[in-house]
């Protein structure tokens, strides 16, 4: 991902008023970690395992700040109970960014990634869990504002998939 | 020692701390003893710890109390390692370890039946203050300076296998009117709104 669209995905969280991330690292989106971590508005944690990501973030979330979730799409299958269980049953706001790797427009796309990917819209919508797929930086911020409307309205997760541009 | 006989002693305890628990026996009996509306009783195996977590992180000036089983805690281990180095000072996790998987109702033994000593683990992912307390005397002394200390504790309570729960009343509150009743409750003690969105 070029540097300036790693900073506009940071700046659109922040403008959306995300004041805590919990996250695995992964290749797609890794720019944004220092940027999120250089930006003192944002609350930090780097996890072991994304099911503990969506439960921290969700504890997060009821205590008072607006928490995001950052992994790769294969996160979205680890958490899978996590997000049903908290994000669903009980209810709680978060936004998921998920770097949408094995899709079509996945520029690192081979065989490894392909076949999760593929699948990761399926489980999203199994879940029930709203969700954006972006390709380009076109309309970013109005974008993740209105996702972040969706999740506080809702209560309960919306994803952001990042896919193409964002891929490079 | 029983989880009832803790849970009666830890309940009058409870003023400000927010208490989050997992599945099992124990979301009933606590569910039953105290009604404190800084309850959290996520019911489900395996994220009591880590919404603890989130929770304690946010508001570093509650106590943070999580009530996690042994069943519920070998499922998410790898909370252990992050807890060790976030080593929030508000946060005390009791894992209440009855050895078995009781909720089966064929007493399958977990894992703490065998060779896995928790406190052990989470002393090796740097906990510094992990413990285990096999009698109600050792309850008392470790939760009461944990509760009035400001550092990570981490207490595994053994305790006996008990169906008592069984014969406790179910509460009949759904989760949604769970949350809600705790996040009403927190944007009440600290003076902001939680839940955002314009009706």
């Amino acid at each position: 991902m070029e540097p300036e669209l790693a900073k506009r995905l940071v700046d659109g969280l922040k403008e959306a008023g995300i004041s805590f991330v919990s996250y695995l690292p992964e290749t797609r989106l890794s720019q944004i970690v220092p940027l999120l971590r250089a930006d003192s508005s944002f609350m930090v944690v780097s996890v072991a395992n994304e099911s503990e990501a969506v439960s921290i973030s969700a504890g997060a979330s009821l205590a008072g700040r607006p928490a995001a979730v950052y992994f790769e799409g294969s996160g979205v299958y680890v958490s899978s109970y996590n997000l049903l269980v908290l994000g669903k049953r009980l209810g709680v706001p978060m936004l998921l960014i998920v770097a949408y790797y094995g899709s079509i427009r996945d520029k690192r796309n081979s065989f490894l990634y392909a076949f999760p990917g593929i699948h990761l819209i399926p489980i999203l919508e199994s879940l029930q869990i709203q969700y954006e797929v972006f390709e380009n930086g076109e309309c970013l911020e109005d974008k993740m504002k209105g996702a972040v409307k969706m999740m506080h309205a809702i209560k309960q997760p919306v994803a952001l998939l990042f896919t193409g541009e964002f891929t490079i | 020692m029983k989880r009832f006989e803790c849970f009666e002693f830890l309940a009058p305890m409870i003023t400000s701390q927010l208490v989050v628990g997992s599945l099992s026996g124990q979301r009933v009996e606590w569910g039953h003893i105290c009604k404190h509306e800084g309850n959290l009783l996520v019911a489900a195996m395996g994220a009591a710890l880590g919404v603890a977590v989130g929770l304690s992180l946010v508001l570093p000036h509650r106590k943070v109390i999580a009530l996690e089983s042994d069943g519920s805690l070998l499922l998410s281990l790898y909370n252990l390692p992050t807890l060790g180095n976030l080593n929030p000072g508000n946060l005390v996790v009791l894992v209440f370890d009855n050895e078995v998987y009781s909720g089966t109702r064929i007493s399958e033994p977990s894992a703490t039946a065998g060779k896995t000593d928790l406190a052990g683990v989470a002393r090796s992912c740097g906990i510094e203050r992990a413990t285990t307390v096999r009698d109600l005397q050792s309850f008392k002394r470790e939760t009461t300076q944990a509760l009035n200390e400001n550092a990570l504790s981490f207490i595994v309570c053994k305790v006996d296998q008990t169906t008592g729960h069984r014969e406790v009343q179910r509460p009949t509150e759904d989760l949604w009117e769970h949350k809600y009743r705790f996040v009403r409750y927190l944007e009440k003690t600290e003076g902001k709104p939680i839940f955002l969105g314009r009706g």
